[in-house]
């Protein structure tokens, strides 16, 4: 089996004088043949009533205009050799994403299940998909390859269970954060204390992904003003999500709470944590008798407790622009992903550049490994 | 040349409850004369660092406190002088704001007691 090691001994040389070291904090696995593979995880009356239903899809039923415009988010291009899906291969992925472009460890978290668990499945369903996706998970892809992390995705409908089921797959050594797909209630709430609880307990971060059925379906986390009419307008009002959470997790006080926990916000952008946080520290700074718990200016939570990814990337036509843009952030709150197999994921060699080589390597590697547990 | 300083007399001892804010003209400078519950007296420039604003005709308020989320203390003994605009308090003890990682400074003048007058030096 590679390790780390061998991973880093073939990484690519990105900087020409330093090696870079890249660490993937988005990479999408799917179940071979969707829910069907998960038969052998499932108690067997759960297999037949999911069965009786038909329920072994694919992928996520969304209406026609939330389909994306050519027909799928899955590259054409990454189909496993032998004409499977997408990142439905351990063995094609490492080859194809990690041995191609030198990063030495990827986090894994699936998308279709953060769509099944948050809502499109009924909170009984949800309970034991979640448990069947992370034993496929640990048991079909972390034994091939020690390269491979995952974040288990939990039955978000029902905190309680979450936290059972964090407690009961979160000591595995490749579990490096706890998927969270997101329901429509505020990060901040007491709702999700349960679940806050549970990673603190094991030193695992929160992980939230965009599930891709905001606003679509009943239970999902609300876009503002109604529904889109288009997919590419969806895609571009989703950092409202992250947006609200952030703020939420910071003025209920949750981090207080919870002082150790930190947080790995996935595809919700990251231009917008700039804006936000000039305007949270200046209505902290004349407001903060509201929230007394808020013990010090928002920003400082940011940079102790928050990372978010790099796909989808900005690209201004000046790349000096993002520069500055990402400066005025700090260099500390970015973490490198692909997105891979997706459409618009964005590889090693094209991403973030013009950034100097010590921000460069914070954003590519040491950033991630002091927040995930690797 | 620098300008003389004046000690000027701007009322009686007995006239300055704690917690009330005076304000007062003094050489062509509002300034707000306000007794803390320690008995201390202070005068502060009415102009708030921050965007100008008149912040003498603010809340003048005690101190809040939390041990947890949704946990609130209120200190009525902490003198807090919170501006009218933006809302930023300030620490009427120092003048220095509170709460904030460089904390802005109110204007002060000197201000003292003798046989029952109150005199702000400016």
């Amino acid at each position: 089996m590679a390790t780390l090691e061998d991973a880093t001994k073939t990484a690519v040389n990105m900087d020409r004088s330093v090696k870079l070291r890249i660490f993937d904090c988005d990479v999408h696995p799917v179940p071979k043949q969707g829910l069907s593979s998960l038969e052998p995880y499932l108690p067997k009356a759960w297999q037949e009533r999911f069965a009786r239903k038909r329920a072994m899809h694919d992928g996520l039923n969304v209406p026609i205009r939330f389909r994306h415009p050519n027909g799928s988010v899955v590259r054409q291009d990454a189909r496993t050799p032998d004409g499977g899906p997408a990142a439905s291969s351990p063995e094609f992925l490492v080859r194809d994403l990690l041995d191609t472009h030198g990063i030495e460890g990827a986090l894994l978290n699936c998308f279709d299940a953060g769509g099944l668990l948050s809502a499109q499945a009924s909170t009984e369903e949800s309970i034991v998909l979640a448990s069947a996706y992370n034993r496929y998970f640990v048991e079909e892809w972390l034994s091939v390859d020690r390269r491979l992390k995952y974040a288990p995705a939990v039955p978000t409908q029902d905190p309680v269970s979450s936290a059972a089921e964090i407690r009961r797959v979160g000591k595995h050594p490749q579990v490096a954060a706890i998927f969270i797909p997101l329901v429509n209630v505020l990060m901040g709430h007491r709702y999700y204390w349960p679940i806050y609880e549970a990673c603190e307990e094991l030193a695992l971060p929160v992980y939230v992904h965009v599930t891709g059925i905001e606003s679509i379906f009943s239970g999902t986390p609300t876009l503002a003003m109604g529904t889109a009419d288009s997919y590419i307008e969806r895609y571009a009002a989703v950092p409202q999500v992250g947006m609200a959470s952030v703020a939420s997790l910071i003025l209920s006080g949750t981090l207080e709470k919870f002082p150790k926990l930190k947080f790995m916000f996935a595809e919700y952008g990251f231009l917008w944590v700039a804006s936000l946080f000039y305007r949270l520290d200046r209505t902290w700074r004349g407001l903060r008798h509201e929230v007394p718990w808020v013990r010090k200016p928002p920003s400082e939570y940011l940079h102790e407790r928050f990372l978010f990814t790099t796909q989808p990337c900005d690209e201004p036509d000046d790349p000096r622009e993002l520069e500055t843009l990402i400066s005025m952030l700090g260099h500390d709150v970015l973490c490198f992903s692909t997105d891979y197999p997706h459409w618009d994921n964005d590889m090693p060699a094209g991403t973030l550049q013009m950034l100097p080589p010590a921000a460069r390597q914070a954003v590519f590697y040491a950033n991630a490994a002091r927040t995930l547990r690797l | 040349m620098a300008r003389e300083r004046q000690r000027v007399a701007v009322g009686s001892s007995r006239d300055f409850a704690a917690g009330e804010m005076h304000l007062i003209e003094l050489g062509g400078r509002e300034i707000g004369v306000i007794r803390l519950h320690s008995g201390e007296l202070r005068a502060v420039m009415n102009r708030c660092p921050h965007k100008g604003a008149p912040i003498c005709r603010g809340i003048v308020g005690g101190a809040w406190d939390s041990s947890g989320p949704g946990e609130i203390v209120f200190d009525n003994s902490r003198d807090v002088l919170v501006c009218p605009w933006h809302g930023f308090e300030f620490d009427l003890g120092t003048g220095r704001e509170t709460f904030w990682k460089r904390p802005a400074s109110l204007r002060m003048y000197p201000v003292e007691e003798s046989e029952g007058e109150v005199f702000v030096t400016i």
